[in-house]
């Protein structure tokens, strides 16, 4: 697929910016990628697909602190030795010792406690027709599983789901202003993580936390007690938000496809893996997936500089016209080609069978129980770069009677 | 043993080359390569590397 126009500038920093609008689906148009502030953002899916494997690019976050002037203290420490940021073999060694944690069948086995836990949540506020969806649904149930996981005590999640979000502002544009709080935050979890790891040694768990403690292989030694730490503040960072902003972001998704909320509801276990799919192909929290070039190289007409940055278009790549029919809209029943709103790689998103499990049994226990969904205009939507969201999403509903 | 990998499936994403590195791995254009036949011996890490997969595209298939 050749592009005559020229590549456009995308002002993704301002108020009104928005992925999905003609202004983007025209830069699509236009050429395969377009210019920001922040790097290249690449729009068609052929070329975010192609770019994702490419050899030439590396995970691209490392220096992300540092860019924005932090380069000391507990969360640059932190930062520069955690997983997503750490290449080849240091990256490799720790990967290979965690995967298995993660792996489909230890997050199946985990499923009948999502499904009650969706089901406490929705019986605490149905009888009431509307609800703050953000902090009463997608909130505690993102946080709480996750305390689940690490064997936090669940009572605890809201002061969980705090630090979580303060350390995620490590990862926003105003890092600067906030990294005494980030900071302080880093090292809350460290003692927090340290006491997990201590009760664990003394009493072996089958947990999450527990099968990483014994991770072990005999050519690559054991993950240390800093290791353990480090990637227990990774979880924490990675998998509260992203989850939480996701269920928000697929049920405004829906309310705009009845139709497929209900055939959601009547055929719940068919269709909720599709469910989470769809959503994360038209509505993903991350809008982007990001890279560094680590050395120059050409693609297509363009010549790429080494330290380029390099954003990866999820929503503008997985509604791409060219790849997909009827792109913007959920469609059940479609085959599709693959999102990556996960990543790719070997950075390729570590918690995903417990998103896509723990949404899919979210929005299936949410469509068997209410219809008529309406999310209200007052609801507080993050920006539209970079992870978004909502802090505040306010819904109003029926209850479903029965589902024929 | 046999390794077989469902490349309609695959995705490139070298999970399973962390897992067993022995086993698969990817070649210059960055495509995955790997050996078909392995012994029991590596059971443990090949089914590391059937888990690791986030497409779920590799199979294990015990012919002996
Ligand atoms: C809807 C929910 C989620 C989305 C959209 C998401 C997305 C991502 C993305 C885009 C990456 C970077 C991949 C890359 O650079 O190629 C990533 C990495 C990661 N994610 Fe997720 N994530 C989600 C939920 C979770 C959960 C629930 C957990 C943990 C329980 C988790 C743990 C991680 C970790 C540890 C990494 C770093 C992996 C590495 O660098 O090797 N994520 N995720
Ligand atoms: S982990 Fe799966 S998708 Fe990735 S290269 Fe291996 S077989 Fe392909």
């Amino acid at each position: 697929m050749s592009k005559l126009g020229t590549p456009v500038k995308l002002d993704i920093a301002s108020e009104e910016f928005r992925m999905n609008s003609k202004e983007v689906r025209e830069a699509r148009d236009a050429h395969w990628y377009a210019e920001t502030d922040w790097g290249i953002a690449v729009l068609s899916y052929e070329d975010n697909t192609h770019l994702l494997h490419s050899p030439y690019m590396g995970q691209g976050s490392a220096k992300w602190p540092r860019q924005h002037g932090v380069s000391s203290g507990q969360f640059h420490e932190w930062w520069s030795q955690n997983l997503l940021v750490l290449e080849g073999d240091d990256h490799h060694r720790i990967r290979r010792l965690v995967n298995p944690a993660f792996s489909r069948r230890k997050v199946r086995a985990m499923e009948p406690k999502f499904e009650e836990l969706a089901r406490e949540l929705i019986g605490s506020w149905i009888h009431r027709g509307e609800v703050d969806f953000a902090s009463e649904f997608a909130s505690p149930y993102a946080t709480r599983i996750l305390c689940m996981m690490l064997g936090i005590d669940e009572s605890d999640w809201h002061h969980i789901q705090e630090l979580a979000s303060t350390i995620g502002l490590g990862l926003g544009v105003h890092v600067g202003d906030h990294i005494a709080s980030i900071d302080a935050a880093v090292n809350e979890l460290t003692v927090y993580a340290e006491g997990l790891i201590t009760e664990r040694e003394a009493a072996p768990t089958d947990d999450l936390l527990g099968t990483l403690l014994g991770a072990n292989r005999e050519d690559d030694r054991s993950l240390s007690r800093q290791e353990l730490v480090n990637i227990v503040i990774l979880l924490i960072f990675a998998g509260i938000d992203t989850t939480r902003h996701q269920l928000s972001l697929s049920i405004d998704s829906f309310q705009k496809q009845p139709d497929q909320w209900d055939k959601l509801a009547r055929h719940p276990y068919h269709y909720a893996e599709r469910a989470v799919e769809e959503a994360l192909r038209v509505n993903p929290i991350g809008r982007w997936v990001t890279r560094e070039a680590t050395e120059s190289f050409q693609h297509r007409e363009r010549w790429i500089e080494e330290g380029t940055t390099v954003h990866l278009y999820t929503l503008t790549g997985g509604t791409d016209p060219a790849e997909f029919n009827n792109p913007c809209d959920i469609d059940l029943d479609a085959e599709r080609s693959p999102h990556f709103a996960f990543g790719g790689g070997v950075h390729h998103c570590l918690g995903h069978f417990v998103a896509r499990t723990d949404i899919g049994v979210a929005l299936a226990a949410l469509a068997g129980r209410i219809t008529n969904v309406r999310v209200g205009a007052d609801t507080d939507w993050l920006p539209d770069s970079g992870n978004t969201g909502a802090s505040y999403m306010p819904i109003t509903f029926e209850r479903r009677n029965s589902v024929e | 043993m046999r390794i077989d990998v469902n490349m309609s499936k695959c995705q490139n994403h070298g999970q399973c080359a962390i897992s067993a590195p022995g086993h698969f791995w990817f070649d210059e254009e960055g495509r995955l390569s790997y050996r078909s036949e392995f012994t029991r011996d590596f059971l443990d890490d090949v089914e590391d590397a059937m888990d690791a997969c986030p497409m779920q595209a590799i199979t294990v298939v015990d012919d002996e």
